[in-house]
């Protein structure tokens, strides 16, 4: 068994040579492939950073690339990499020497061979989109001074803890009072908003939550009257690549989806011997204006499908007092070798989802 | 023509030839100078890390005390009051939110910022571990083109010795062909003639010897000085890749940690493996912040040292130039007074008037046999 299929540290693999190539590029075409729209985390970004990790690894500025053993994808180490080098590559750059100065000095000494890499590393990265590990907006959508009322929408993306990349889109109306804190605040021309840091951060803590948690969460707070909230999440992924050592494949897949992890697993038993990936994509809605509730994820059934008879009553009671509807989704992209496995867990959920191949 | 006057004359007519550029007291200065101008590059890029540094430092003492705020939070002891004190003092509760505890801010963010920031302050201090390579790099490709002018000037002196001597020789032989002829006959004349030309010659080549050898030991002590400077560097810059080396991996290892215990903390659960992640990450922290510390007494140790002892370096140089500088012209105006002695002497012999010749302090070899 290889060696990268052994954790480093919590929750960690290390993918080296001959992985990480293959595994990269799986990643950075099932990005490409997935046809992600506005509600998922910027497919730009994300495969900005994926090809600077790629072009980092080949340039052998690290030995590694981290990934999260339940999420199979690269970690919060490895995410950050690809920011401290865009924020320090124009600075590194200037101190540098030129091209032609290191490309003549090249067979010298092993420095400027090194050196040359790094600039042309630094060179290609620059001006290029890559993922931040936050991102948080607030849009102002409407504004009526006459009855205190806004409209606004929250838009957070966040490498969450459990290893997927999520963003969220909370549409919101805020009806605003002398006696009621306010979660976003106006400035004084009413045209830009942002949110109270307390707001904020009950978003932030529970965006790992799916989408009808968040708004029967933000729906309590007193003054706030939630329309929409929406989340698009990148990852899991399971991949498989063949070295001389065996297979490497991710850690701690049940982590993320036993489910998922349990029909891959069987899968491995009769590998197809090339490198294979499976990457999910969920979309994940609780508004007002869903008509019917419905999930559509094979991998995560609705809450009311799934609730303990003994919490019913009170859970059919608080959706009462909430006027929306969920409608959960998720797409697949996967090699051929896999296709037939993702296929196989929709059939057996009863649910009709995409699944784009991986060539 | 006898076989003595044929070395003679080849003696004269030989074409000596230096390697190199050829050599003079202004060439030298100058090429002493443009390699000092490398020197002093080398030593400005020191001076600016270390001013850098020393905002890394801060920077870094900066971040540091937070984390320590937070993990003394964590067991109270910012509080005295245990645990829950500190806790009640880092999360609070928005005023008429019905029963929904929102605290300030998400601690999962709180690290992750933090976490950053402290990877991105890593990353700059690594930075210039590549530029003190190249710096050493440069330094010693200097000292292999130093090492070329050593030999160089150390060759080119001993041409100049050989041949000053075989010009000694010839002198001294004429000096005796001269006592066996009448004074101021033809013979006497010719042979006069070239005693002179050996003088100029004897002239020439032994300020040659002299620069040569003085080029060779000014090339020899800016060798010392670059290597002390190649040192430096390099032992700096071996100690910053150890020490950001040893940061970047307590970092890469810390990462899922932080972002679990962040995690745990913003669901208030498991507080106190909070602070276990946060010493992880403390110790990162300090392991860089050590490196700041010791590079600066490195700096102060080593850097103002070296300057020191560069400056120093500049005083001899500039004492051995100007010693020839002096030298040289000495020469010279012997050399000027010894043609004024001369011309004198003549019109005193012709019977004009004229003020007798003022004897130089050492009769030049070069002036009229008495």
């Amino acid at each position: 068994m290889s060696e990268m299929n052994q954790l480093v540290t919590l929750h960690t693999q290390s993918l080296r040579e001959p992985v990480y190539e293959p595994y990269l590029d799986q990643l950075i075409e099932a990005l490409r492939a997935a046809r992600l729209n506005n509600s998922f985390p910027d497919r730009r970004g994300l495969q900005g950073s994926l090809e600077t990790m790629q072009k980092a690894m080949r340039a052998k500025l690290y030995e590694q690339v981290y990934i999260d053993a339940r999420s199979g994808m690269p970690n919060m180490a490895s995410f950050t990499r690809v920011v401290t080098d865009h924020e320090v590559a124009a600075g590194s750059l200037d101190r540098m020497s030129d091209t032609a100065h290191y490309e003549a000095r090249r067979d010298e000494a092993e420095v400027y061979a090194r050196l040359l890499d790094k600039r042309r590393y630094y060179e290609s990265i620059s001006g290029q989109p890559y993922a931040p590990l936050d991102e948080n907006r607030v849009q102002l959508r409407r504004h009526d001074p006459a009855t205190g009322t806004a409209e606004f929408r929250i838009d957070l993306t966040k490498l969450d803890a459990t290893g997927v990349y999520v963003r969220i889109n909370i549409e919101l109306t805020q009806v605003a009072g002398a006696w009621r804190r306010k979660v976003i605040d106006l400035d004084a021309d009413g045209e830009s908003a942002a949110a109270s840091q307390a707001f904020h951060a009950t978003v932030y803590r529970n965006a790992s939550f799916d989408a009808e948690h968040l708004f029967i969460h933000m729906h309590e707070i007193e003054g706030v009257s939630v329309d929409r909230v929406q989340r698009g999440v990148v990852g899991p992924a399971l991949f498989c690549v063949p070295t001389p050592e065996g297979l490497v494949v991710p850690a701690e897949p049940e982590q993320a989806s036993p489910l998922m992890a349990h029909a891959w697993r069987r899968w491995l038993d009769k590998p197809s011997g090339k490198p294979e990936l499976v990457m999910s994509f969920q979309s994940d809605i609780a508004a007002r204006d869903v008509r019917d509730e419905k999930s559509n994820d094979p991998l995560e059934p609705l809450l009311s499908s799934r609730i303990q008879d003994g919490e019913r009553a009170r859970y059919e009671h608080t959706r009462q007092r909430f006027p929306f509807k969920v409608f959960k989704d998720r797409k697949f992209v996967a090699t051929p070798g896999v296709e037939g496995l993702v296929r196989a867990v929709c059939e057996a959920a009863g649910t009709k989802n995409l699944v784009y191949r991986l060539r | 023509m006898s076989a003595g006057t044929k070395s003679i004359s080849d003696v004269l007519s030989r074409d000596v030839s230096y390697s190199g550029e050829g050599i003079s007291v202004r060439s030298l200065e100058d090429n002493i100078h443009k390699e000092r101008e490398v020197q002093d590059g080398k030593v400005d890029e020191l001076k600016t890390l270390r001013e850098r540094n020393v905002e890394i430092q801060s920077t870094m003492t900066e971040e540091l005390k937070k984390l320590r705020k937070f993990s003394d939070y964590m067991d109270g002891t910012a509080t005295g009051g245990g645990f829950w004190a500190g806790f009640k003092e880092m999360v609070s509760y928005i005023p008429g939110l019905k029963s929904i505890a929102i605290s300030k801010r998400s601690i999962e963010e709180l690290l992750k910022q933090q976490y950053h920031v402290s990877a991105r302050r890593v990353k700059e201090a690594a930075e210039y571990v590549d530029t003190l390579k190249q710096s050493e790099q440069e330094l010693y490709k200097e000292i292999d083109r130093i090492n070329g002018k050593i030999v160089e000037s150390a060759e080119n002196e001993r041409v100049a010795l050989d041949y000053v001597l075989e010009l000694r020789d010839s002198k001294a032989t004429l000096e005796a062909e001269m006592q066996a002829l009448e004074a101021g006959s033809v013979e006497a004349r010719k042979v006069e003639a070239d005693v002179d030309k050996i003088q100029a010659l004897l002239a020439t080549h032994s300020s040659n010897v002299q620069l040569y050898g003085a080029a060779e030991n000014r090339y020899a002590s800016l060798k010392d000085n670059t290597r002390k400077l190649a040192e430096t560097i390099r032992n700096l810059g071996q100690d910053i890749q150890q020490y950001t080396t040893a940061a970047s991996i307590k970092l890469d290892m810390a990462s899922a940690q932080i972002q679990a215990i962040g995690r745990a903390a913003d669901a208030s659960v498991v507080m106190l493996e909070m602070k276990k992640s946060l010493d992880v990450m403390t110790e990162s922290m300090n392991v860089t912040t050590q490196f700041v510390s010791d590079t600066q007494v490195f700096f102060r140790q080593n850097l103002d040292k070296l300057v020191d002892e560069l400056e120093t370096f500049d005083e001899s140089t500039t004492k051995m130039l100007d010693e020839n500088l002096k030298k040289s012209k000495e020469i010279e105006e012997r050399r000027i007074q010894a043609a004024i002695d001369k011309a004198l002497e003549r019109r005193a012999k012709q019977g004009g008037g004229g003020a007798p010749p003022t004897a130089p302090s050492s009769p030049p070899a070069s002036s009229s046999p008495a």
